[in-house]
């Protein structure tokens, strides 16, 4: 499509994030299902959300390079801490080596007496969803835990009995993002930047306005036009 | 997604739990020659450090050599002489394997005996090379923070450590957290590297209680300025910090070579 006005800007923009939260949804209903049909084990887990995400991981040209479940704290019968998540093909976290790095699973390290145990609760990409129970977009960010790059992590929380049982959730490199949004948000205008909900600088048709900057939200109304997209993400514009 | 460091091994065996990212690059392919001894730096910083911690167990030497990109013959090489120098004991059997036996004195011993070999020209280099990284992370980050950044990093930030270990390995979180927020991967790299080469010597004086607490202040007043916005203080405060700790070492280092 020809972005030629902000409207165009702001379809490709929910597009593309829309595509990410949908495998997203996709993944935590059939998760809901399972857990209302089963005893939730990690073994099972595991197994089901394997099933999910590798094949939306292995696409040709897919943008998500991570993907899985978080579970909440004492959901899981059999570990009180758990996730099951999957890095792609593209995700060189951790990789040694020449060779092209392999689809796989992130190990984790889940003892509550480690001394490395930290609580991922407190962390945006859980925190976010599990106060507004809404999809929240994390990043960019630098993830040196887990992707070692630039990184936006899209995640919305899964229900049971109306009790949050956990996360689910996509990490996309920003690299990717910019080549996939920025002819759009230069369509918008000479001066428009994508933000998100923090007015954190996604990508921004003016160079002077690098990603990871911020416009912070009190700032918004100086703008000549303020235009919101889906999934938190707003367009500022200057003319 | 950012994984805490519980759950960061993604190529690690579960028995390597390191405290802080910096140990995600503990096993990072080496290059160059003497590689033998390069593996065994790497490993005795991460010893002192804290990021292999007393009593854990370290991978195969086949796994080692498979993740450090050398050759068994040299991993063994490496593990001999930290058994030399009583930094890792070797047990036989079923459960066996070879585990950090990390004394304070013996880590100390280590620790002064590295501040001999180098020299004042090397040391001052290293604190004027990291100061460089971590004043521009500080001086991006100040700019470039929210108000919930700024949050997280007081949680870690503002502690008071009576253990050098703990201390030295929270400065480094700091460092780490604040390099994260200068929105720059390639700093975070840096920082990373920096802090696997350098932090244990860097942040020595960390085994002092009074140290402890003026690197406390140090990282008070950098989030002031971070909050503040302001860059320039935000930068001054982390290259004073580091230069500081860096005169420390220098005068430390004149004395053990006065006692030698």
């Amino acid at each position: 499509m020809s972005v030629r006005t902000e409207t165009d800007a702001v379809a490709v923009v929910d597009t593309t994030f829309d595509d990410v939260f949908s495998l997203v949804d996709g993944w935590r209903e059939q998760i809901e299902r399972h857990v209302a049909s089963a005893e939730p084990r990690v073994a099972d887990i595991d197994d089901l959300v394997e099933r999910l995400v590798v094949p939306d991981l292995s696409r040709d040209g897919a943008l998500i390079i991570g993907a899985g479940f978080v579970a909440q704290p004492g959901f899981l019968r059999d570990a009180p801490w758990h996730l099951a998540w999957w890095l792609g093909h593209a995700n060189t976290f951790g990789v040694t080596g020449p060779a092209a790095p392999e689809l796989r699973r992130l190990v984790a390290v889940e003892d509550e007496d480690s001394e490395s145990f930290r609580d991922y609760t407190t962390l945006e990409w859980w925190r976010v969803p599990a106060t507004t129970h809404e999809r929240h977009i994390t990043g960019p960010y630098v993830d040196y835990l887990c992707t070692d790059d630039y990184t936006l992590t899209s995640t919305m929380p899964a229900f049971h009995d109306g009790r949050m049982i956990g996360v689910v959730g996509a990490d996309l490199y920003v690299n990717d993002i910019e080549r996939a949004l920025l002819p759009a948000v230069r369509g918008a205008g000479r001066h428009a930047a994508l933000v998100n909900a923090s007015g954190r600088v996604v990508v921004a048709s003016d160079s002077s306005r690098p990603t990871g900057s911020l416009m912070r939200r009190d700032t918004w109304g100086e703008h000549d036009r303020v235009v919101p997209c889906a999934n938190g993400l707003t367009l500022l514009i200057d003319d | 997604m950012q994984v805490p460091a519980m759950l960061r091994s993604d190529h690690m065996p579960q028995s390597i739990r390191t405290s802080t990212s910096a140990g995600a690059v503990v096993f990072a392919p080496l290059e160059g020659a003497g590689r033998a001894e390069l593996v065994e730096r790497r490993l005795t910083d991460a010893i002192v450090l804290g990021l292999l911690s007393d009593g854990e167990k370290l991978p195969s030497e086949s796994e080692m050599a498979r993740r450090f990109g050398v050759a068994t013959v040299t991993a063994r090489e490496a593990l001999e002489s930290l058994r030399d120098k009583g930094l890792v004991d070797t047990r036989r059997g079923r459960d066996g394997g070879s585990f950090v036996t990390a004394g304070r004195d013996r880590t100390r011993r280590v620790l002064d005996a590295r501040v001999r070999s180098l020299s004042r020209v090397e040391l001052r280099d290293m604190g004027t090379y990291y100061a460089a990284i971590a004043g521009s992370c500080a001086a991006l980050a100040a700019d470039r923070s929210t108000e919930d950044d700024l949050e997280r990093l007081r949680a870690i930030s503002l502690v008071l450590d009576d253990d050098e270990t703990a201390a030295r390995r929270r400065q480094g979180s700091v460092q780490l957290e604040i390099a994260a927020l200068s929105q720059s991967p390639r700093l975070v790299r840096e920082e990373l590297r920096m802090q696997a080469e350098f932090a244990p010597l860097l942040w020595l004086w960390l085994r002092e209680p009074e140290y402890r607490r003026r690197s406390l202040d140090a990282r008070t007043a950098v989030l002031d300025a971070l909050a503040a916005g302001d860059a320039d203080s935000a930068r001054e405060r982390t290259v004073t910090l580091v230069a500081e700790a860096i005169e420390w070492l220098l005068a430390t280092k004149s004395d053990l070579e006065e006692q030698a």
